[in-house]
C-alpha cells in the first residue's frame, strides 16, 4: 500500500526538515526548562545528600538555615550528643560570602564545620583535588566553578585562606558554589565585627561576647531508634525546631524552590502549548497547500480514512522529529547555561508522550479541512 | 451482460425554494452503452457540471433512477451511504488539467486507487504497467509528474481513470488545456479507448470540432437532456 504520508514528506523535505527543526529548538527549550527545575531540585538536595544527617536541629520556631536565619550555641552539640539515642552530633554554620574573583566577586555558601568533629560535610567523591580541611584556621575547600587551584590565596574577612581542596559538583539550593571552612573561620567570619564596628560598639557600651553560635546542629542516630521520636525529644525539651532529613528536604523543595519550580513549570505548559499551537498552523498551512489533491482524491473515491490518515501520520512525524531535534539540541547548550541543568530521560520521555496527543490535536484542524473539503472542487465548469 | 454503462429514467435537479428556486436538469432520461464516446456540450451555466456531479455520484439528484451497469445506484435516493465507493469501482474521472497527485511518481498515481479497493499491490502494479505501456509512457512510471510533458500527464491521467476497470469515465474537458492537433489525438485516443477498454465516455467539451470523433453528442436544452 503506497503510504502518502511518506511520500509527501519526500516530496517536501526541506522544508519539512527545517520546520522540524524549527519546532524542535522550541521544544529543546521545554526540555532545557524541565532540566532548569531537575537541576534545582538536586542542588537543593546535594548538601542534604552529602551530610547525609538524620536530624537538624535549629533555633526555635524557625524553618532552619536554608529558609531564615537560625542561630544556636554550639555546645548544644553536646546536649543533643548525650541524648541517648543520638550516634554523632555536630555544629555547622551556613552563610552566604562574595568570593574574590580576578575580575569580580562570585556569591558562593560557606559551611563551617568542625574539622576536628564527628561529621564532615565534604562528600569525598566530589573532590577531585586536595584534600579535606585539617587545621581549624586559614584554609578552604573550593569547587572548580570558582576557578581557584589548590594552594591558591583567597581573601575573606580580615584573614588570607588557602586553598587545600577542590570538589566538582557542590552546590547549594540556590545554585551558587559551595565552599568549606573550619567552624573557627566562619564563626569569625559571621560573627567577628571589624575592628573599628568592635571600637564603635564598646562606645555604645555593646560587647559583643558570644562568638559561639552556629546555625544548626547536625546528628545521626543510633540504629533501632525512631527518628520521629527523637526529634520530638528533642523538640519537647531542648525547645528547639527539629527537622527529620525528610522534613528538610520539604522545607528545601517546598519553602525554597517551590516558587521558582511553578514558575518553570508555568513556561513550560505555555511553551508546550505554543509548540502545539505551532504545530497545528503548519499541518493546516500544509494541508491548505494539499486542498486540490485532496478534492481530487475525494471525487476519485480514496475514503476519508486514507486522507486524515496522511494528515495525522505526517503531524506525528513532525512532531516526533522535532521532538529528536529538540533532543539535540537541548543537549548541545544544556552546558553554557550558568544554573545546573539536568536533562532527564523519563523527563524526555513524558515530553515525547505531550507531543504526541499535542500532534494529534494539533492535526485535528487539518483532519476537519479534509472532511468538509468539497469534492466537486476538483472539477471545473 | 448487457452493453449498457449507465443508464438514468426521469433524474431532477433543482436547488433553492420559493423565489429561490432553481430548475437545472428535468427528466433526464437516457441510456449510453459501453464502448461509447458521448459529447456533452452546453454553454456555461446550463447545468453540465452539475449533470456530470450526478453521474459521477458525487451530488444527489432530487428523484429519479440511475443505474451503473446493471446496478441500480439510485432510486429517488441513493442505494448506498457509500457514494465514494461506487465512485472507486464504477467510474473513472479525467480533469481539464491532469491533476495528478504531485508527491506520487506515476506508478503509485496509477495504483493508488486500486489499492484504496484492496487490490493486491503487485495485480494493480501489473495493471499500471500494462497502461502505461498502452500509453507509449512505460518508461515514465518513477518520474514525477512534474518532469512529464502536459501531454505525457495527461495521457497518466486517462491511464488513471482506467485503472478500476469503470463502468463509464466522465472527462470534464479534458482538452481545454490543449492545442488543436493534441486536442484532436486526445479525443481519438479517447474514443479509441471507449471501444477497446469496452467503457463508456461522458467528455464534456465547448470545442465543437471534437464533436466529429464522438459517438453522440448529448445538449442540456431548456434543463432536458437531448441528444443531437
Amino acid at each position: 500500500m503506497i503510504h502518502l504520508a511518506k511520500e509527501d514528506v519526500k516530496h517536501i523535505l526541506g522544508k519539512f526538515v527545517v520546520t522540524a527543526i524549527g519546532v524542535g529548538m522550541l521544544l529543546g527549550i521545554v526540555l532545557i526548562m524541565m532540566g532548569v527545575y531537575r537541576g534545582m531540585i538536586a542542588d537543593a538536595e546535594v548538601l542534604l545528600k552529602d551530610l547525609s544527617v538524620d536530624l537538624w536541629v535549629v533555633q526555635d520556631d524557625t524553618l532552619g538555615p536554608f529558609a531564615e536565619a537560625s542561630r544556636v550555641h554550639e555546645d548544644l552539640k553536646y546536649i543533643i550528643k548525650a541524648i541517648p539515642a543520638i550516634e554523632k552530633s555536630e555544629a555547622i554554620t551556613f552563610q552566604n560570602l562574595q568570593l574574590p574573583l580576578p575580575d569580580r566577586k562570585l556569591s558562593v555558601l560557606a559551611i563551617g564545620y568542625d574539622v576536628y568533629g564527628e561529621i564532615n560535610p565534604i562528600n569525598r567523591d566530589r573532590l577531585i583535588e586536595g584534600r579535606v580541611l585539617k587545621t581549624d584556621h586559614y584554609e578552604i575547600v573550593v569547587t572548580d566553578k570558582t576557578g581557584y587551584q589548590i594552594d591558591d590565596k583567597i581573601k575573606l574577612g580580615r584573614n588570607f585562606y588557602t586553598v587545600v581542596g577542590i570538589t566538582h559538583g557542590s552546590v547549594a539550593s540556590g545554585g551558587d558554589p559551595l565552599v568549606y571552612v573550619s567552624l573557627k573561620d566562619a564563626q569569625e567570619l559571621q560573627f567577628t565585627y571589624t575592628n573599628k564596628r568592635i571600637q564603635t560598639d564598646r562606645a555604645r557600651g555593646i560587647i559583643n561576647k558570644d562568638s559561639h553560635l552556629v546555625n544548626a546542629i547536625i546528628a545521626t542516630i543510633k540504629d533501632g531508634y525512631n527518628v520521629d521520636e527523637v526529634a520530638q525529644e528533642i523538640r519537647k525539651w531542648q525547645h528547639k525546631s527539629v527537622y527529620t532529613r525528610e522534613e528538610q528536604k520539604v522545607v528545601l523543595t517546598r519553602n525554597v524552590v517551590e516558587k521558582a519550580s511553578k514558575q518553570i513549570g508555568l513556561f513550560t505548559v505555555i511553551l508546550i502549548v505554543v509548540a502545539t499551537i505551532i504545530i497545528a498552523l503548519i499541518i493546516y498551512t500544509m494541508t491548505l497547500e494539499k486542498m486540490k489533491e485532496i478534492s481530487i482524491m475525494k471525487l476519485i473515491g480514496l475514503p476519508n480514512s486514507t486522507i486524515i490518515k496522511m494528515i495525522v501520520e505526517e503531524t506525528l512525524l513532525l512532531g516526533v522529529l522535532a521532538f529528536i531535534f529538540g533532543n539535540i539540541f537541548a543537549h548541545l547548550i544544556y552546558g553554557k547555561f550558568p544554573k545546573n541543568v539536568l536533562l532527564n530521560t523519563p523527563d524526555a520521555f513524558l515530553l515525547l508522550a505531550i507531543v504526541i496527543i499535542a500532534s494529534i490535536l494539533a492535526s485535528l484542524i487539518g483532519v476537519k479541512k479534509v472532511v468538509n473539503a468539497d469534492p466537486t472542487a476538483a472539477i471545473g465548469g | 451482460m448487457s452493453q449498457q454503462a449507465i443508464k438514468v429514467e426521469n433524474l431532477n435537479k433543482s436547488f433553492g425554494e420559493g423565489d429561490a428556486f432553481v430548475d437545472v436538469i428535468h427528466d433526464a432520461s437516457f441510456v449510453i452503452d459501453k464502448g461509447e464516446l458521448v459529447a456533452l456540450v452546453a454553454p456555461s451555466g446550463t447545468g453540465k457540471t452539475v449533470l456530470l456531479m450526478m453521474l459521477g455520484c458525487v451530488s444527489e439528484p432530487n428523484s429519479g433512477k440511475m443505474y451503473l451497469g446493471d446496478e441500480k445506484v439510485y432510486d429517488d435516493g441513493w442505494l448506498t451511504k457509500e457514494t465514494r465507493k461506487i465512485r472507486r469501482e464504477k467510474i473513472g474521472f479525467i480533469f481539464q488539467a491532469h491533476y495528478l497527485i504531485p508527491f506520487l511518481n506515476i506508478i503509485d498515481n496509477l495504483t493508488l486507487l486500486p489499492q484504496a479497493n484492496g487490490v493486491a499491490d503487485k495485480v494493480s502494479k501489473a495493471k499500471a504497467k500494462e497502461l502505461l505501456k498502452y500509453f507509449d509512457i512505460a518508461d515514465k512510471e518513477k518520474a514525477m509528474s512534474s518532469q512529464l510533458s502536459g501531454g505525457q500527464n495527461q495521457r497518466v491521467a486517462i491511464a488513471r481513470a482506467l485503472m478500476n476497470n469503470p463502468e463509464i469515465i466522465l472527462a470534464d474537458e479534458p482538452t481545454a488545456a490543449l492545442d488543436t492537433e493534441r486536442s484532436i489525438d486526445v479525443v481519438k485516443m479517447l474514443k479509441k479507448l471507449a471501444v477497446e477498454q469496452n467503457v463508456a465516455i461522458i467528455m464534456v467539451t465547448h470545442d465543437e470540432r471534437m464533436l466529429e470523433y464522438c459517438d453522440r453528442v448529448m445538449k442540456i436544452q431548456d434543463k432536458a437532456v437531448v441528444f443531437i
